[in-house]
């Protein structure tokens, strides 16, 4: 999957929706961020879950 | 003798004062003198409630001149993540916009739970910018240092903390670990911390990150004050409603009762990859000294790991994301693109992260029922030096400051408690440190491992010789 994420599509998009005016030097670390979360979402997903796997709280351990 | 005190344990700086060997006054005034000769060098406090620590020193030296009975803590100084509310301070969250808030009009659940205890309150600490840092550099206060190597980081985000701790300047200081911002300063700075299970502590009165994994914890020399003040700290608090409703479990009475009958054990896969060799040996030792007697796999842990860090964004962004637009200049700019990239991350992938949180929290205490303890490292090298903004990682060059924590992310992200064990190799002038990871609500056991270590001369963590 990250192999074919675009960072500055995603960021590009998102920006004025989200009012964020962003500046050069800002974009490409932004770009860097997302490419970074675009691996771990990538290792994240690399097998689906279940669909009825449950979301909800577990903040109690 | 007064400078000296400065060098003595948590308990033991108490039982002076409690036997009137020396005043709390006067362990408070060596403070000071030593906060004002050594915090220039380390950048561990950025304020210092000299007044307020004088007026609690005499009150407890009036307490003993009465006769009334004193704290376990009597007369011990300590210093807190300036994310924690201290009475007539703007908290920071190590940050420049918050100070423009008003001043705390009453301290953290913690910090009056302490200073219950006897201890007394000295200041706030350093720490990385609303911590979401894994380096103890602030663009805004400066970076603290690493007390053993003052060009080379502290961790972050609690800096502050491993810097006033290694560096003598207290013997106790308060953290808070989102992902590992305890026990990573403990393994960089050369200190025990315990970071407890999630909803152990009341985080009433502290400034968050990522609520759904933010905790609070100590950092010490010595275990025994890593398990005074944790027990100082535990009870319920109907101020905090993400704390859990479990009765206090002190950990101090069985302290010293060893590893004897405790199945330990390694874990491998995931945590015994990629980091530097040091990372692996200082784990070896622990794992020999404590009896570990195999390796076990949490089988997802990589999995975890980014789902911990999807949802770090994703929360972080979140909680500033107002500020984000309005004050987006007044953020250090490291701290500021990563929360904007995290509020532009796809809901998909935050709900498969916190569906997959469940499944991998199953996993974990599915191996609780073999095991009592599990070894791991804390980080997978020595600390960086100040500035450095990339390592090798798993033998390729990755950024520091979002990959500090790959060992301690797993962890956090189901709220298993920890304590970081200190280790040195011979000839290193930094330590390294290893996680004692232990099933819920069983700080005790992981606190007996790290005391049974501390005691065999395993770990250790010495006042740093500032240089």
């Amino acid at each position: 999957m990250s192999g074919e994420f675009d960072p500055y599509a995603l960021m590009e998009a998102m920006a004025p929706l989200l009012g964020f005016d962003l500046g050069l030097a800002t974009r490409e670390q932004i770009a860097v961020h997302l490419r970074i979360a675009a691996e771990q979402a990538a290792k994240l997903l690399k097998e689906p879950l279940d669909d009825a796997d449950e979301p909800g709280p577990v903040f109690t351990a | 003798m007064s400078a000296e005190l400065l060098d003595l344990s948590a308990v033991e700086i108490a039982a002076m004062v409690i036997r009137g060997e020396t005043s709390a006054r006067e362990v408070t005034l060596a403070a000071l003198v030593r906060i004002e000769a050594r915090d220039g060098k380390l950048g561990a406090f950025t304020d210092v409630t000299a007044e307020r620590a004088l007026a609690k020193a005499d009150s407890i030296d009036a307490l003993r001149a009465r006769g009334a009975p004193l704290g376990p803590l009597a007369g011990a100084p300590f210093a807190v993540k300036n994310l924690f509310d201290v009475a007539g301070l703007p908290t920071r969250a190590g940050s420049k916009i918050n100070r423009d808030l008003p001043a705390a009009r009453a301290d953290a659940t913690l910090v009056r739970r302490l200073e219950s205890g006897g201890a007394v309150l000295l200041g706030a600490l350093n720490m990385g910018e609303y911590a979401y840092d894994f380096t103890g550099e602030n663009a805004h206060d400066g970076p603290s240092r690493n007390p053993h190597d003052l060009a080379h980081m502290s961790g972050g985000s609690s800096g502050g903390s491993g810097a006033a701790v290694a560096g003598g300047l207290v013997p106790i200081a308060l953290g808070s670990d989102t992902n590992g911002s305890i026990r990573v300063p403990s393994s960089f700075c050369g200190l025990f911390g315990l970071k407890p299970t999630y909803g152990r502590l009341s985080r009433h009165g502290t400034f968050p990150f990522v609520s759904s994994f933010d905790h609070l914890g100590p950092l010490a020399r010595g275990v025994v004050d890593l398990a005074l003040s944790y027990d100082a700290m535990q009870g319920r608090d109907p101020d905090d409603p993400a704390q859990a409703d479990v009765p206090p479990a002190p950990a101090t009475p069985t302290l010293d009762e060893g590893v004897r009958g405790l199945r330990v054990a390694r874990l491998g896969g995931y945590f015994a990859r990629g980091g530097d060799p040091a990372a692996f040996e200082a784990t070896d030792r622990v794992a020999r000294a404590l009896g570990a007697d195999r390796v076990v796999e949490l089988d997802e842990a990589e999995r975890a790991r980014a789902a911990a860090y999807l949802v770090t964004m994703s929360e972080g962004a979140a909680l500033h994301f107002k500020r984000l637009r309005t004050r987006a200049g007044d953020y250090d700019p490291d701290v500021r693109d990563r929360l904007i990239a995290g509020a532009m991350l796809p809901g998909a992938w935050i709900v498969q992260a916190q569906k997959f949180r469940r499944r991998f929290r199953e996993q974990a205490l599915a191996l609780f029922r073999d095991v009592d303890l599990l070894i791991a490292p804390a980080t997978p090298c020595r600390a960086p030096r100040i500035g450095q903004k990339t390592f090798v990682l798993d033998g390729k060059e990755a950024l520091v400051r979002p990959n500090i924590g790959v060992f301690t992310q797993p962890i956090s992200f189901i709220g298993l408690p920890v304590v970081a064990a200190p280790i040195w190799s011979a000839g290193e002038a930094l330590p390294i440190g290893v996680q004692i990871i232990a099933a819920p609500w069983r700080e005790d056991l992981a606190l007996r491992a790290a005391r049974a270590l501390e005691r065999e001369g395993v770990a250790r963590a010495p006042i740093a010789r500032l240089s």
